[in-house]
């Protein structure tokens, strides 16, 4: 049972935005935070459908520019500016517009937290 | 996507015990095999091995060495890439975990859960991904067979077929025609024949063979990107590239690979200097001698998880699937495999799971530095993957922007090979 719990702490602790408390009896009361913090493990996944162009190595070629290790404000004011078509790459256009806040958000820290290969 | 409130229920699930799999209870390692190293294949074994972080086995079966890459296989033909510049090998995928079986997969052995080779050896699974492309139908166009695809190449699977029409591209004399037989839908690369026959009007023209002429013999009304490639054709090979719809030549009735001889209803095309036949297409034979494909010939799948609809226990990627609104593209097929390997992953190892989405883009070169593209992002939408946000190039585009366009191909072409294969 103890070791059980100790691995669904770990779990548990991976999953940002949630406020967990594990009571005695074993049973998990559960609040989302008012304020999440953006949900890493989805930005991994919406990640997936970036590095077809985007390299995740952070390396560049021809036109299609590194997008790993940015501040997060960079990379949420870069994709409103596609937003709002301001930024004139179609794709990139449309790709910004699937995209709603918390999606956003979870890519930015995503690729902000990953370092370029040297 | 998989919201708060599901993932905790999960985690409910998860402290009573119910989220595992009989194959985690059984504490050994889930199985995946992987059918066909392409776009689809390469990179759901990749992803499934890489994300599972050892919880998953995954074997790829692919047959050959390298992989030739059809995106960019019209860029060799019209020499704006080198053929060993289009040739990757899997060394990369085994990094991560990945063993890959050089072999032909015949059939699934559903039954027994079991992938059979064709050397009689069996792998064992509990998810198997099928990706194994198109097969051409070569009774489709009257009078070319198999047997005639040396004299009327259709260059339309990679390897040798890619470098033969090259050669007989290049052989091709001043004042010789060409002659292409386009596909009917749906098949692999929808722009692929229009973009190809851009790049030999440029072969043609560089070497200054301007007498020549292309004649496109289509079955359909319209094709992809129709306006863009017209317009080009136009600016930048006046006289050289002559698009024949159903209306205008009533039909192809035969063509002799002998004489190189197309018949129309309307017209006769002798001693063509090449001939060029991409016939209709099918899912690749795993596909359908595992009863996977409907009348169609393609597989149909569950736009939420490119799950097979026939059996569960498999997954369909790229050419072979029923993709809805999704072009038959290496795009399409890397998208898809992400949201299968996610799938796949959460079904054996318990992991998180979301709402799938899609993106595709195929970008098609005109002409030097005049590059356009087409694609969009893609949900599952009314029981099938339906098209959210589509965009296409304009007519009329500068050509500072067309330029940037092929600078953009090429970082793409880079991206998912990086993808794919590292």
């Amino acid at each position: 049972m103890m070791k059980m719990r100790v691995k669904m702490r770990h779990l548990i602790n991976r999953i940002h935005g949630l406020v967990i408390a594990v009571l005695a009896t074993g049973l998990m009361v559960t609040t989302a935070a008012a304020q999440s913090p953006p949900d890493k493990a989805f930005g991994v996944f919406l990640s997936s459908q970036c590095v077809t162009c985007h390299m995740l190595s952070g390396k560049s070629v021809g036109s299609i520019p590194p997008i790993i290790g940015w501040p997060e404000a960079q990379f949420l004011t870069v994709m409103d500016s596609y937003k709002k078509k301001e930024r004139t790459n179609a794709l990139m256009q449309v790709v910004a517009d699937r995209l709603n806040d918390e999606e956003t958000a979870a890519l930015a820290a995503y690729f902000g937290s990953l370092k370029p290969q040297k | 996507m998989t919201n708060r409130r599901d993932f905790l229920i999960g985690g409910g699930a998860l402290s009573t015990g119910l989220l595992f799999s009989p194959a985690i209870l059984a504490q050994a390692k889930p199985r995946v095999v992987v059918i066909g190293g392409g776009a689809g294949g390469a990179t759901a074994a990749k992803y499934i091995a890489k994300d599972s972080e050892g919880k998953i086995a995954v074997t790829l079966v692919e047959e050959n060495v390298n992989y030739q890459t059809c995106f960019h296989s019209n860029l060799y033909l019209g020499g704006f890439r080198e053929y060993n510049s289009i040739l990757h090998d899997y060394a990369g995928i085994q990094k991560h975990g990945v063993e890959v079986v050089r072999a032909r997969a015949t059939v699934i052995d559903s039954d027994r859960k079991e992938v059979v080779l064709k050397d009689g050896r069996r792998l064992k699974y509990d998810r198997v991904v099928v990706s194994p492309g198109i097969d051409l139908k070569y009774d489709s166009v009257p009078g070319w067979s198999q047997a005639a695809e040396e004299m009327m190449p259709h260059g339309w699977k990679p390897g040798a077929q890619t470098r033969l029409l090259r050669r007989r591209l290049d052989a091709v004399p001043n004042g010789g025609n060409i002659v292409m037989i386009a596909p009917p839908n749906p098949f692999r690369c929808p722009p692929g024949p229009y973009e190809r026959v851009s790049m030999m009007a440029h072969s043609l023209k560089k070497a200054g063979k301007t007498r020549s002429k292309i004649f496109i013999i289509d079955p359909k009304e319209a094709f992809s990107k129709q306006g863009l490639f017209q317009e080009a054709w136009e600016k930048h090979y006046k006289g050289m590239v002559e698009w024949l719809g159903p209306k205008v030549h009533d039909g192809l009735k035969s063509v002799d690979p002998k004489t190189g001889t197309v018949v129309t209803g309307f017209e006769t095309y002798k001693n063509a200097a090449l001939v060029n036949v991409i016939p209709a297409q099918m899912a690749g034979a795993i596909a359908r001698d595992s009863k996977l494909t409907n009348a169609s010939g393609y597989c149909p799948i569950k736009p939420e998880s490119m799950q097979s609809t026939v059996d569960a226990n498999v997954y369909v990627l790229g050419d072979a699937a029923i993709a809805g609104d999704m072009p038959k593209s290496a795009f399409s097929a890397n998208s898809q495999a992400k949201v299968a390997a996610m799938m796949i992953r959460g079904e054996l190892t318990g992991s998180r799971t979301f709402a799938a989405r899609y993106t595709n883009t195929c970008w098609s070169l005109l002409e030097t530095d005049d590059t356009v593209k087409v694609g969009g992002t893609f949900e599952a939408k009314d029981g099938k993957i339906t098209s959210v946000t589509p965009f296409v190039s304009k007519t009329g585009e500068t050509a500072q922007l067309r330029k940037e366009t092929q600078a953009e191909n090429m970082g793409w072409y880079a991206g998912i090979i990086a993808d794919m294969f590292s």
